[in-house]
């Protein structure tokens, strides 16, 4: 749990490592039931049965990320890719294996904005950043710049509830982009605006590279991530794929996705 | 150059105290501008949504007063003052436990998304519950001048009172909070516990009025001491009796610690079961 500010803004070296992730390995245990209630644990205990599901999100994980690198992370649905990008928030914690972060990390992920629906736009800005650790006066100072980056100024006073999902993205990613971390985790939110505001936020991403950051980019857009990353990462059931070039990586993730299998994954198994 | 933050598992126990504490501390701005912004939200920053924070009590008050008259057959004026200022500290505490045990489950995004200490959930839904509480001490304080009750320095002890009061109302916040991201009915069985628990209260009767036999009350109700402290300062302006106000600081961080034990050694969960 790092706290974002102002003062966090010391500039790292290129090549200087930022995130460390050592056999880090993240299950979930869920129970099967909809909605966890006390009623249902009740009746399940009267019965005996204990129904758990185990996923196994991430295994065996090991992956170094250096400052002034773009990372990409490709995979199915359900690969483990958000679960990875939490743990490296300190969200969820490791199951087993450890991750060292070098710098203050972007907690706003994908969507992270939201705290209320029912709450404006502009309450939840505030509300996010001052969670994410940020103070009042930095986020007073890159209010307008979010605002304008998102293009929703005529919105921002009104309910969350009344945005488009397109909106809501926006609105995340502005606020991401503009808190400057030296560890940013954009997780999807690049695939829901338009034309004209995915061409904006890559843009960002770009200049961002410039700026000796540590980025990490999740994302189904293969064309961007080739665009954009130094290197690309590709998880299939939580476990590291192949680790390369962004050229070969998806050409590789791509030939996966139409025949269904790969020389790759059919040697693990 | 040493990491900044390093991730491990954990078993269950408690965070590091000392980086929970700073980190929490750190992020003080966040319950009040989340009380600010609740409370805009719940239109209580228009006159009128000020005018129905007091209304809304003072009718209930009135309803609960009815049934008292109808009961008993009788009434003075001393008996709707501790009425009054028994049920809107009474509704402090019980609507702490409900907004408490949303605070959780409905910052799922929030919690999803961003690390923070998810405490500051909790606490700043008790916080919003405290800032609707203030507006009708006023109220109060214009019943006790309106019937001519008693004005003496036994008054200001309102004030450790309010602040026992509080904590009281934060533990349990805290308390639901992390009960209900496991029990989600749990929501559904508050009314009758807060119904219950208002019976239990010196509230709706007055301490005196308890029998012998129910005096067992006065020990396993922790409102019980509180409340009766209450009207002993609000109502007769005297002095509350020292083994009630102990007794009321014993249950209050005994709740208060064994809630946030619970809570902060499930936090690291929560993302999970959200
Ligand atoms: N809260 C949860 N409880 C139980 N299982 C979960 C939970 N969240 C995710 N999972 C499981 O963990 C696995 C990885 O999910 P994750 O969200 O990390 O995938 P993803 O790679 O981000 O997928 P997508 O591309 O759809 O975003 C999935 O099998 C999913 O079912
Ligand atoms: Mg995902």
């Amino acid at each position: 749990m790092s706290s974002l500010s102002a003062s966090n803004l010391n500039s790292h070296n290129r090549g200087e490592v930022a995130v460390s992730i050592k056999n880090l390995n993240v299950v979930y245990k869920t129970t099967l039931e909809k909605r966890p209630t006390l009623k249902n644990r009740l009746l399940q205990f009267s019965s005996g049965k204990k129904q758990t599901r185990i996923v196994n999100a991430v295994q065996d994980f090991n992956l170094e990320v250096s400052y002034g690198s773009v990372l990409g992370v490709v995979g199915a649905n359900g690969a483990g890719k958000s679960t990875l990008m939490r743990s490296i928030s300190g969200i969820l914690p490791p199951t087993t294996g450890r991750i060292e972060l070098y710098g203050s990390v972007s907690t706003l992920l994908a969507l992270g904005v939201g705290f209320s629906q029912e709450m404006t736009g502009r309450d939840n800005v505030i509300l996010g950043g001052l969670a994410a650790g940020l103070s009042r006066a930095d986020i007073n100072n890159k209010f307008d710049e979010i605002v304008d980056f998102a293009e929703l100024r005529e919105v921002i006073d009104a309910p969350m509830r009344t945005y488009s999902s397109g909106m809501y993205a926006r609105l995340a990613f502005a606020v991401a982009v503009t808190v400057e971390p030296d560890i940013l985790i954009i997780d999807e939110a690049l695939s829901t605006g338009d034309a004209h505001f995915k061409m904006k936020s890559l843009n960002r991403v770009k200049e961002l590279r410039g700026h000796n950051r540590a980025l990490i980019l999740v994302s189904h857009a293969l064309a961007t991530i080739e665009e954009v990353c130094n290197e690309v990462i590709w998880l299939n059931k939580g476990k590291l794929i192949q680790k390369g070039d962004p050229v070969s990586v998806v050409a590789a993730y791509k030939k996966f996705l139409e025949v269904g299998s790969s020389p790759m994954i059919d040697e693990d198994v | 150059m040493s990491a900044i933050d390093v991730y491990e598992p954990f078993n269950r126990g408690l965070p590091p105290l000392k980086k929970y504490a700073k980190q929490l501390f750190g992020r003080r701005a966040f319950i009040a501008e989340f009380a600010k912004s609740e409370l805009r939200r719940q239109n209580f920053g228009s006159p009128l949504g000020q005018i129905w924070l007091v209304l809304n009590p003072l009718l209930l008050s009135a309803v609960y007063f009815l049934l008292i008259i109808i009961i008993s057959g009788q009434t003075d004026s001393a008996r709707y003052a501790h009425l009054t200022a028994g049920l809107f500290a009474f509704y402090m505490i019980t609507n702490s436990i409900t907004a408490g045990a949303k605070s959780v489950t409905a910052g799922g995004r929030l919690i999803l998304n961003s690390a923070f200490p998810r405490i500051m959930l909790p606490i700043a839904a008790s916080v919003v519950e405290l800032f609707k509480f203030i507006p009708t001490l006023i109220v109060l304080f214009a019943i006790h001048i309106i019937l001519g009750l008693p004005i003496t320095f036994a008054l200001f002890w309102a004030i450790p009172l309010i602040f026992i009061f509080y904590i009281f109302s934060l533990a349990c916040a805290i308390l639901f909070s992390c009960i209900n991201v496991y029990f989600r009915d749990i929501q559904n069985l508050l009314p009758y516990l807060t119904r219950t628990l208002l019976y239990l209260s010196p509230v709706l009767y007055e301490s005196s009025a308890l029998t012998e036999k129910l005096s067992i009350l006065k020990t396993i109700n922790p409102l019980y001491p509180m409340l009766d402290s209450w009207s002993r300062v609000m109502v007769k302006g005297e002095l509350p009796f020292a083994a009630d106000v102990f007794q009321s600081l014993i249950w209050t961080l005994a709740l208060l610690a064994i809630s946030s034990y619970l809570f902060l050694s499930r936090e690291r969960e929560f993302a999970v079961r959200i």
